[in-house]
């Protein structure tokens, strides 16, 4: 795992990161002097309604975006300094991302989708790829499935196969924007008890959701309102 | 393999469809460049070698008397000459399945050692005997007649002998005896003489150098002038001076043509590019998310770069593989018929290490580089736009054009297409371009083939008479007009008298003739013609036409004008007539079609030189049967004492105009052609894309109540409309483009730009092939979008 183990406190640290978007309607400030510390082993659940902020806080995370003020460090780097260039080897080695459409590659195979992130980022030898891949699927759950075409998966299959593809690097962040907005309550429940485990692995995870009632397996609930933490409350188990 | 590598192969396969279009429009237009490198190639160092192989004479004296054995010796003697040899030249006709052809007979004793102006012989032996001759091998389409068979060659009195052909030549130094519409004839001065000419080896043919032979031009006037001023000196008279350029009588034209040609071929190559560019971008655009996706788990811009590129490069390498068999079966075709035009043996049929290495590069590179643009794109998209790409023009109604296109009003499908049509507008206008660049090309190409055409008709219909025929020498005009004019069938009769001249410089010296053997290309002549003529009405460029009373002033043709280096109206030039320069005042410039470079002048101001009341040709208009009539004609100035050299119908000249360039426009075409199906390939390309792009938007018109037969006509008529668009380019381009390619073949062929024809017929044929491309391209995408479920368009990701 990629531990980043000279890292001491948070493993997401964001200071004072404010974000205003351009819009024909005028400017429209998605996050306001967000403060917001993860650490190892933490799950969090962002939530809020729909334009509170919470996709964005998650792109500033994950590098897709940058803040127009404040700071985003992520074990140890300082995301809003780097560019693009560096961006994408960086978090294909330090963030795992999943989506709430799963946004697995349709003409690659489960297993290849695994194995492409560490193909990108040559993170393992070509050899032990498949193995590393097939492993991973196994680890949550879908090993089976490893030679399908994702078009042959359920819904919430294709979320496990897009956790996998997340772990791929062995992160040390997980992020995941909505996903379980487009699987039914039981499936959900399964894919939140697997991010609870990879939290509990050592691993910071940092889940967005606008659905408060799926935070519960969370430790960490922080409600976003207009832009601003509302509050930041353990979420008791 | 690894997985990026699987994915491209497996989009590739996806988009199969596609990626064969790609590859053929890549192959189709490489097909083409790669014939004409190897065309080009081929054609160029074999019609050279083959040239050179004769040791054509660097120069050509006409030395009045002849050149016997004492003076060629001492001609060999002289510095700077190599070798040197006497030969005679005549120009005569014989007579084939009753019709007379021009023969040019070419003089050589038989102990000529063959070492200056040589052939081959390829059947029979040199030298044939006194009742024989051997004939160019090309010469046969035009006598009819092979080895075995006998030829009726006119004599000096127009009587003809009966010669045997006792084989055959190759003599590459001449232009074809097809297009010339001449047959060319080889025998001994004893054989001369049995026809009843006097043998005069009155050609002193000399090559130059030192040691070697100098091809330099300068060199050669230079000797040639200074042997000339020796001969004189030796009271030996030199009437003219020939030395033509070394290379084929046609080599620059067809160097010139090839080159056009291969500029087309490579435009249709960067076309084929903007093809590859057009699909892969719409591709790429479909997989702008995956691309967003790829980067959010570790993929660079440099990877990504890479691996789209690579596609780029399989598919062109796939096409360049593909274009291989075609292009050389369509590159060695081009090589044997223009070979057979030129009558050429291509003895070397390899290529020069370019022609393969240029067709690689070009196969490979420009595909790859036009490619390159939406690669570049699609590599550098940030990840937050590509997740954030919602499909087709997501920034629509935000562009001021956009609320402008929302105000039109009118019928709903069209106003949707215009409105669709705008969203990708990078996309409509790199299809605009390939179709227009195509229909641009297509058209130029017609347009220029119709300019050519309209030209010749014009330039035969100015001349007001059905056939012309030349005296062996000068008559008196009155008895033979007067003969001529009693012949039943013979409407109208016009004199000409023509002298052969030589253009002469301010300072009088007579300018070196670019004359080559055949007599033909090069000849400059001065010709009289009455002011009033009603046989030859010629398109005045500048200036005017012939008057009554005009003593010293000359009208040239653009040829005529082009060699006295395009004097002003008024100007003075100076013109020899067997070396006598006389000087003349230019009053006007006419544009001609087919014939040498002529100056025109009155009979009355050629007088002085020619002797009053002479005419050295007849021109005659006719009824009935032009043939029995000329034959009539013919005896009567045989009855008048005069005798006829040659006979040319005017339709005969059309042949061998349409001969020198004809293949060349028909290739134009080919080429047009070929340009138009890679824009109709491009436009279904980018229809396709555009429905894959809006699959969900099907989806919804359809769940709100739009039938499938709407969502069809919506997307025929978004084709349609583009095909429209890239018409009306198409044609706007193909204007000065047609213009372009007039002036090359016009200035090529006839000294002068072809004037601007737009041919109703190709742009006919454009719009046809445009409205049919289009409804074609679009139909399979219009079908496949009517063709989808709502639940299918909706669950589209």
């Amino acid at each position: 795992m990629n531990t980043l183990s000279s890292i001491t406190g948070p493993v997401v640290d964001v200071r004072a990161a404010t974000k205003v978007y351009t819009t024909p309607g005028g400017d429209f400030p998605a996050l306001r002097e967000v403060d917001l510390h993860v650490s190892a082993g933490e799950f969090v659940a962002v939530v809020g309604r729909s334009g509170s902020g919470k996709t964005t806080l998650l792109n500033l995370l994950a590098g897709i975006d940058h803040p127009m003020s404040g700071e985003v460090w992520i074990g140890g780097t300082a995301v809003h300094t780097l560019g693009e260039r560096h961006l994408a080897a960086w978090r294909g080695r330090v963030v795992g991302l999943v989506f709430q459409f799963f946004q697995l590659l349709p003409t690659l195979t489960v297993a290849e989708n695994v194995m492409l992130p560490m193909d990108f980022c040559d993170t393992v030898p070509a050899k032990r790829r498949r193995t590393a891949a097939v492993e991973l699927l196994e680890r949550v759950g879908i090993g089976e499935q490893a030679d399908k075409l994702p078009a042959a998966l359920s819904g919430g299959q294709q979320q496990r196969a897009a956790i996998a593809r997340a772990l791929a690097n062995d992160p040390p962040v997980v992020l995941a924007d909505e996903p379980t907005g487009n699987l039914d309550s039981a499936t959900a429940a399964a894919v939140l008890e697997l991010f609870a485990e990879l939290a509990d692995a050592g691993k910071a995870v940092v889940m967005v959701t606008h659905e408060r009632d799926l935070t519960g397996v969370a430790g960490r609930r922080v409600t976003l309102v207009d832009g601003r933490v509302d509050a930041d409350v353990a979420v008791p188990a | 393999m690894r997985p990026r590598t699987v994915k491209l192969a497996r989009d590739l396969w996806v988009a199969r469809g596609r990626v064969t279009v790609m590859v053929v429009g890549i192959a189709v237009a490489l097909s083409g460049v790669g014939a004409l490198l190897i065309a080009r190639s081929v054609i160029s160092r074999e019609s050279a070698a083959a040239y050179a192989a004769t040791n054509p004479a660097s120069a050509t004296l006409d030395v009045e008397g002849g050149v016997d054995a004492a003076l060629l010796s001492a001609v060999r003697a002289r510095p700077r000459i190599v070798d040197a040899t006497a030969r005679q030249t005549i120009f005569t006709r014989v007579l084939v399945e009753g019709q007379w052809r021009r023969m040019l007979l070419f003089v050589i004793a038989p102990d000529d050692p063959l070492t200056i102006a040589g052939f081959r012989v390829e059947s029979g032996a040199w030298p044939p005997p006194d009742d024989g001759l051997l004939i160019e091998r090309a010469a046969d389409t035009i006598l009819h007649a092979n080895t075995g068979d006998s030829l009726a060659v006119a004599g000096p009195t127009g009587a003809t002998t009966s010669v045997r052909i006792t084989g055959t030549v190759y003599d590459p130094a001449l232009a074809p005896a097809a297009q010339e519409r001449t047959g060319y004839g080889y025998l001994t001065p004893a054989a001369l003489e049995r026809l009843g000419f006097t043998p005069v080896a009155d050609q002193l043919k000399i090559t130059v150098g030192s040691g070697t032979v100098d091809r330099d031009q300068s060199t050669v006037d230079a000797v040639a002038r200074d042997l000339s001023g020796w001969l004189t000196s030796n009271g030996q008279r030199v009437h003219q001076i020939q030395a033509p350029p070394f290379q084929h009588p046609h080599q620059r034209q067809t160097n010139a043509v090839t080159a056009l040609f291969l500029a087309f071929a490579v435009a249709a190559l960067i076309l084929a590019g903007a093809l590859v560019a057009s699909t892969l971008g719409g591709m790429l655009a479909a997989q702008t998310r995956q691309i967003g996706v790829m980067k959010t788990v570790g993929a660079t811009t440099g990877q990504l770069l890479r691996m789209y590129l690579s596609a780029a490069v399989g598919i062109a390498a796939v096409a360049t593989v593909l274009a291989v068999g075609p292009g050389l079966m369509a590159g060695y075709g081009l090589v044997d018929l223009v070979g057979g035009l030129l009558n050429v043996d291509i003895a070397d049929r390899s290529l020069p290490w370019w022609v393969p290495a240029g067709f690689i590069a070009a196969g490979l590179g420009i595909p790859v580089l036009v490619a390159l643009v939406p690669i570049l794109r699609a590599a550098r998209i940030t990840v937050r736009a590509a997740l954030d790409d919602h499909g087709a023009g997501s920034r629509v109604g935000l562009r001021r054009s956009d609320r402008w296109l929302a105000r039109l009003r009118g019928n709903r499908t069209v106003l949707m297409a215009v409105r669709n049509l705008m969203r990708r507008r990078s996309r409509l206008a790199l299809t605009v371009v390939l179709l227009a660049a195509g229909g641009a090309l297509f058209t130029g190409g017609l347009n220029a083939a119709s300019a050519w055409r309209a030209w010749v008709d014009n330039g035969l219909d100015r001349r007001g008479y059905d056939a012309e025929l030349e005296l062996a020498q000068p008559a008196p005009a009155d008895t033979l007009l007067a003969a001529v004019r009693e012949v039943p069938g013979v409407t109208a009769v016009e004199p000409a008298l023509s002298v052969a001249a030589t253009p002469a410089d301010a300072g009088g010296r007579i300018e070196v003739q670019r004359t080559y053997p055949d007599g033909g290309h090069g000849r400059f002549t001065l010709t009289g013609l009455p002011p009033g003529t009603g046989m030859l009405d010629l398109e005045i460029l500048d200036g005017r036409w012939l008057r009554p009373g005009d003593h010293n002033g000359v009208v040239l043709n653009q040829a005529a004008s082009t060699r006295l280096a395009g004097p002003a109206i008024g100007a003075e030039v100076g013109i020899a007539v067997d070396g006598q320069v006389s000087r003349w005042r230019v009053i006007g410039v006419v544009a001609e079609v087919g014939g040498p470079a002529i100056a025109y002048t009155t009979p009355d101001a050629l007088a002085p030189i020619t002797g009053a009341d002479r005419v050295s040709a007849i021109r005659i208009r006719t009824t009935g049967d032009q043939q029995t009539v000329t034959d009539r004609v013919e005896t009567a100035i045989a009855a008048s004492g005069a005798t006829v050299t040659s006979t040319m119908p005017t339709s005969e000249l059309r042949n061998a105009i349409d001969g020198h360039i004809v293949i060349f426009v028909y290739v134009l075409v080919v080429l047009a052609a070929l340009m138009a199906t890679v824009g109709v390939l491009g436009l279904g390309s980018a229809m396709s894309i555009t429905v894959i792009e809006r699959t969900r938007e099907y989806g919804i018109m359809q769940a709100i109540g739009a039938t499938p037969r709407v969502v069809r006509r919506l997307v025929l008529t978004e084709g349609a409309l583009t095909g429209a668009i890239g018409c009306f380019v198409a044609i706007a381009l193909g204007i000065p483009l047609s213009a372009l390619i007039g002036d090359l073949l016009g200035r090529l062929s006839f000294g002068l730009p072809l004037p601007l024809q737009v041919s109703v017929g190709g742009l006919a044929t454009w719009l046809v092939l445009i409205i049919v491309g289009a409804v074609g391209a679009t139909l399979t995408a219009a079908q496949r979008a009517a063709g989808l479920t709502i639940r299918e368009t909706l669950s589209y990701q």
